[in-house]
């Protein structure tokens, strides 16, 4: 009875819920735990300017370490038909004919010394070149001047206005009857000017004579093997062509390959740029810290060291590591400069490091976590060192570029580097006398050591946001 | 403030104008403006050793001959002459006068040279006077200035007896240490001989009227002088006295000066500037000289001889130095040398090495056995520390490793520590050069006896000992010359030097300035025969 009433009662029920199942996941943290670096890494990487510099400081690093077993070229390797080259494509050149030397046209039924001193002597007519015009010679005759005791020949690189721009004096024949020159100064495949001047054997005249020439680039049997174009049993014909060696950044005042030498140069600039102040900026953690954490006394004493070490003078250090560690002229002084610029420069971390300890340790969290029954050991590591990241970045940041510019006013003394070893220090320094003539010696170095102080600044920047534990809210 | 302003801007074009009018040589005057280097240190002519001062005194006092356009002796205060191998007459013209008006005589010059050699003077260039006799004696105090072999027959004429034939005594003799002094006026001033203006007597072309010390030296014609109508310029102002080439530059560009040499950076400016460059021909030679001590690797021939036949002198003008002007060096003596009727080298022409790299290697491989080493250890180049010193050795040291595998430590010192490292013997290889004292070659070919000081090196041997005596101790100029042909193939045999390159300079000169002589030996340049033109265009 009752089962039939349950049964009418309940037939046209039909619940409207569904029950809520147990579940557990709201109590679940939805994001995953960072740690502390992990943060740092994820804000870092929202810095456009930071990350962008990261790329650039690991570009650095491959150009460094990898560039040259792509690029296997010697960076001290001579090329002096090649000197001071702009970068370029690959550049062809003749084979020529060995080098003959020259014997001057000197004609025997002419006087080679004038009778008179006259007013005015005319130009000479018939100025031409003999045989081909190259880089490896051009060679010029011109008809002789009644009057004349000599000719003095000009270069210039453009048409002379005039007779104060006719340009570079190659040379003056000693006589009148001396009617040819053959010009062979650092001539390169571009347009020249010469003028041809009479002159009385003393003085020269006022008339002169202009030719346009252009050399075609051209490179003896002998440079091309010595260079490795063709080997030595090559029978290639004088007057083929070849393609002379690719320097895509140019070369520079000894014809020497600039991309070789910037990589070569990198080695020594980052080393010291990255090297010291990673030592020296430990060295003063470890004593700023150790200072700062204990204080009082002791504190005072190991701070008044560093003023004492602030005040040594750098040079004379670095002339004294050079003679105690028996390294003779024309000897590289990077390893000496490492340990001076070392012994010498942690004091300024020293002492931002210290600054910052003594205030963290004073903070109500430090008291907390000793109560706690921290040791040092736990408190530095997890509470104090973490707080001075930011301070730390940013005097390692500042501290790659002061030692790259160390390094390059080093070299530029003679203290460091010692040729052929490059450096971008003294590339830049050897770029800076040809600047106007040359600008690429100069601006590819200058750049690299641009680029790579900007990017180590503005990654310090990036890394010092991302470490310090006060701008996390932001 | 406004009107300051005002004040300056009217200023700004008289300053304009007032610039152009200023010339530095003056054609209505016949008045020229230069700058000197430095003050001249010692127009003592006894004393006197420096480019400036040896210029200065070349404008104003004569020897008893001098110099013409073309470089050859001509007669000055002596009118003739008679070189033999023992003895020298000159006879004086009559009409040479101080700038006091009084007589150039025979005596003046004898007080001059015993002066000189006097160990008292302290002359550095006393040994220019040891072919005199009894010369060096007199100065290393062995015997009385009164002895010295000089002597005057009457008041004009000089009778000279040597020590050893001298065939180039009269090119000597228009050397500033030969210059005569008048003995009254020298004892009346003592100490104070040269130190001003008034302390000089002059018998040259020119006079010193005005001397402000480190700031101007003004020279006018002298009206004594004998040959006063042959000169034009009427005076010679030094108004600027600095060694600054850019500050020259800048003051030839305003139109202040007539003349100013340029180097490796200035040059550019010139040329852009459209500036007429001229090149000259220093006379100096540039060369590797090598240390011959004991225990050197650099004293090993056959290692001297690799390095011969790898470097190319030529490569090193036209490529390296780049400058014009430069000659490729061949040989110690320099193409300008006079020989016997001909220049020296186109009488004796100096054997070159042939680059030769098999032929090299062979060289350095029988070295690295004779010196019983497994690699040739790396060589020492001592360089001054000047840009285009560094480049050189730059070059060197990528020759010799490209071609021989050599190592090349660069040494980079400055003057002072250069000469002393040299003096000491501190190098393998020094960067070296030399300049001629006067027109002979022996003025190089003494340079590499044994008991020359100037052989930094220490090469010593007797066969180039033995040519040198035989050249000084004849006045044949045929076996002189061939003596010096013979030190010449010496030196290429033994490989004593490396000959890099003979030095030439560039340098600007007013256009309207005609008649100026740059000059290897003596005063350089010599404006004594020079004449301001009508400006013409």
């Amino acid at each position: 009875m009752a089962t039939t009433l349950t049964a009418e009662l309940t037939p046209e029920l039909t619940p409207d819920f569904t029950a809520a199942s147990h579940n557990l996941s709201v109590e679940q943290i939805s994001r995953p735990s960072l740690s502390y670096w992990e943060d740092a890494w994820i804000r870092l990487k929202k810095n456009t300017r930071a990350i962008i510099s990261l790329y650039i400081v690991i570009f650095l690093a491959l150009f460094t370490l990898a560039g040259p077993l792509v690029w296997q070229v010697d960076p001290s390797l001579q090329d002096l038909n090649q000197i001071s080259q702009a970068p370029s494509w690959p550049k062809t050149a003749l084979l020529a004919a060995p080098y003959e030397r020259w014997q001057p046209i000197i004609l025997d039924d002419f006087p080679s010394e004038p009778d008179t001193f006259p007013d005015v002597i005319p130009a000479p007519d018939g100025l031409q070149t003999i045989g081909l015009a190259t880089t490896q010679q051009i060679r010029l005759r011109w008809n002789p001047v009644v009057g004349a005791g000599g000719y003095s020949i000009y270069r210039n690189n453009h048409l002379p206005e005039g007779l104060n721009d006719l340009g570079l004096p190659l040379a003056t024949t000693m006589g009148g009857n001396e009617i040819s020159y053959e010009d062979r100064l650092n001539l390169e495949a571009r347009k020249y000017y010469y003028s041809v001047v009479p002159t009385d054997g003393i003085d020269e005249g006022d008339k002169y004579v202009t030719l346009e020439v252009i050399p075609t680039i051209a490179i003896t049997r002998a440079e091309a093997t010595a260079r490795g174009l063709i080997s030595a049993a090559s029978d290639l014909p004088e007057g083929a062509s070849l393609t002379l060696h690719f320097h895509p950044f140019g070369t520079d005042y000894l014809g020497r390959d600039m991309l070789a030498r910037l990589m070569e140069g990198a080695r020594v600039s980052l080393f010291i740029g990255i090297c010291a102040p990673f030592l020296f900026v430990l060295i003063g953690i470890l004593y700023g810290g150790f200072a700062g954490y204990f204080g009082g006394q002791l504190d005072s004493t190991l701070m008044r060291f560093a003023d004492f070490v602030v005040a040594l003078p750098f040079l004379l250090f670095m002339i004294l590591f050079k003679i105690a560690f028996g390294i003779g002229p024309g000897e590289s002084g990077i390893i000496p400069m490492l340990i001076a610029l070392v012994l010498l420069s942690w004091p300024g971390t020293a002492r931002l490091v210290r600054g910052q300890v003594l205030q963290i340790r004073n903070n109500g969290y430090i008291d907390a976590a000793r109560l706690l029954g921290a040791k040092n050991s736990y408190l530095v590591l997890r509470h104090i060192l973490p707080n001075t990241m930011g301070v730390i970045l940013v005097s390692l940041t500042f501290a790659v570029p002061g030692a790259i510019f160390t390094e390059a006013f080093l070299s530029f003394i003679g203290m460091g580097v010692a040729p052929p070893t490059p450096s971008w220090g003294s590339m830049c320094n050897e770029g800076v006398k040809t600047m106007l003539s040359h600008p690429h010696e100069l601006i590819f170095p200058a750049t690299f050591i641009s680029v790579t102080v900007l990017a180590f600044n503005l990654l310090g920047d990036g890394l010092t946001e991302a470490l310090d534990s006060r701008m996390r809210s932001r | 403030m406004r009107s300051c302003l005002a004040a300056i801007l009217l200023c700004l074009p008289c300053l304009g104008m007032a610039q152009t009018e200023v010339t530095s040589a003056d054609f209505a005057s016949q008045t020229i403006t230069i700058a000197l280097n430095q003050e001249p240190p010692q127009l003592n002519g006894m004393k006197a050793t420096d480019q400036v001062s040896i210029f200065t005194l070349g404008h104003v006092m004569e020897g008893l001959t001098r110099y013409d356009r073309r470089g050859n002796i001509v007669p000055g205060v002596a009118e003739r002459w008679e070189v033999t191998d023992t003895e020298a007459t000159f006879w004086l013209r009559k009409n040479a006068r101080w700038s006091d008006g009084s007589a150039v005589t025979a005596d003046d010059f004898i007080t001059a040279w015993q002066n000189v050699l006097k160990p008292a003077t302290a002359s550095e260039y006393a040994f220019i006077l040891y072919p005199l006799l009894h010369g060096e004696a007199i100065n290393k105090g062995e015997l009385d200035p009164a002895e010295l072999g000089v002597k005057a027959l009457d008041e004009h004429t000089l009778h000279i007896r040597f020590e050893r034939p001298t065939g180039y005594f009269e090119k000597l003799v228009a050397f500033v240490t030969y210059f005569p002094v008048k003995g009254e006026f020298l004892a009346a001033k003592g100490s104070r001989y040269g130190a001003d203006a008034t302390d000089l007597l002059y018998n040259g072309p020119f006079m010193i009227t005005d001397w402000v010390h480190s700031a101007s030296l003004h020279m006018v014609k002298n009206t004594h002088y004998w040959d006063r109508e042959n000169i034009t310029l009427n005076a010679i102002n030094a108004d600027y006295i600095t060694a600054d080439t850019r500050a020259r530059l800048n003051l030839f560009i305003d139109g202040k000066i007539v003349h100013t040499s340029l180097d490796g950076e200035t040059y550019k400016d010139a040329l852009a500037q459209k500036l007429r460059i001229r090149r000259f021909t220093t006379g100096s030679v540039f060369y590797l000289e090598y240390n011959f001590r004991a225990g050197r690797v650099t004293n090993n021939i056959n290692l001297r001889r690799a390095i011969q036949h790898v470097f190319d002198p030529d490569e090193m003008v036209n490529k390296v130095l780049a400058t014009p002007g430069n000659l490729p060096g061949k040989s110690l003596f320099p193409v300008w040398l006079n020989g016997k009727t001909d220049k020296f080298r186109q009488e004796y022409r100096p054997q070159e090495a042939s680059l030769d790299l098999v032929l090299a290697r062979e060289y350095l491989e029988k070295a690295r056995i004779e010196l019983g080493v497994e690699q040739i250890p790396p060589l020492v180049l001592l360089v001054g520390d000047s840009p285009t010193a560094a480049k050189q050795a730059e070059y060197m040291q990528g020759v010799l490793k490209a071609k021989l595998g050599l190592d090349l430590k660069i040494d980079v010192q400055t003057f002072k520590q250069r000469l002393a490292k040299m003096t000491a013997g501190d190098f393998d290889i020094v960067a070296a050069g030399w300049g001629p004292d006067f027109d002979d070659v022996m003025t190089f070919g003494d340079l590499f006896t044994s008991w020359n000081m100037n052989n930094r090196g220490r090469y010593s041997n007797p066969e180039y000992d033995k040519w040198v005596r035989i050249a000084m101790n004849s006045a044949d100029v045929t076996v002189r010359m061939d003596a010096m042909g013979k030190l010449q193939q010496i030196l290429f045999d033994d490989a004593v030097i490396l000959p890099q390159y003979e030095q030439g300079v560039i340098y600007l000169m007013h256009p309207n300035l005609r008649g100026v002589v740059r000059r290897v030996v003596g005063a350089d340049p010599d404006f004594t025969h020079a004449q301001v033109l009508e400006k013409g265009d």
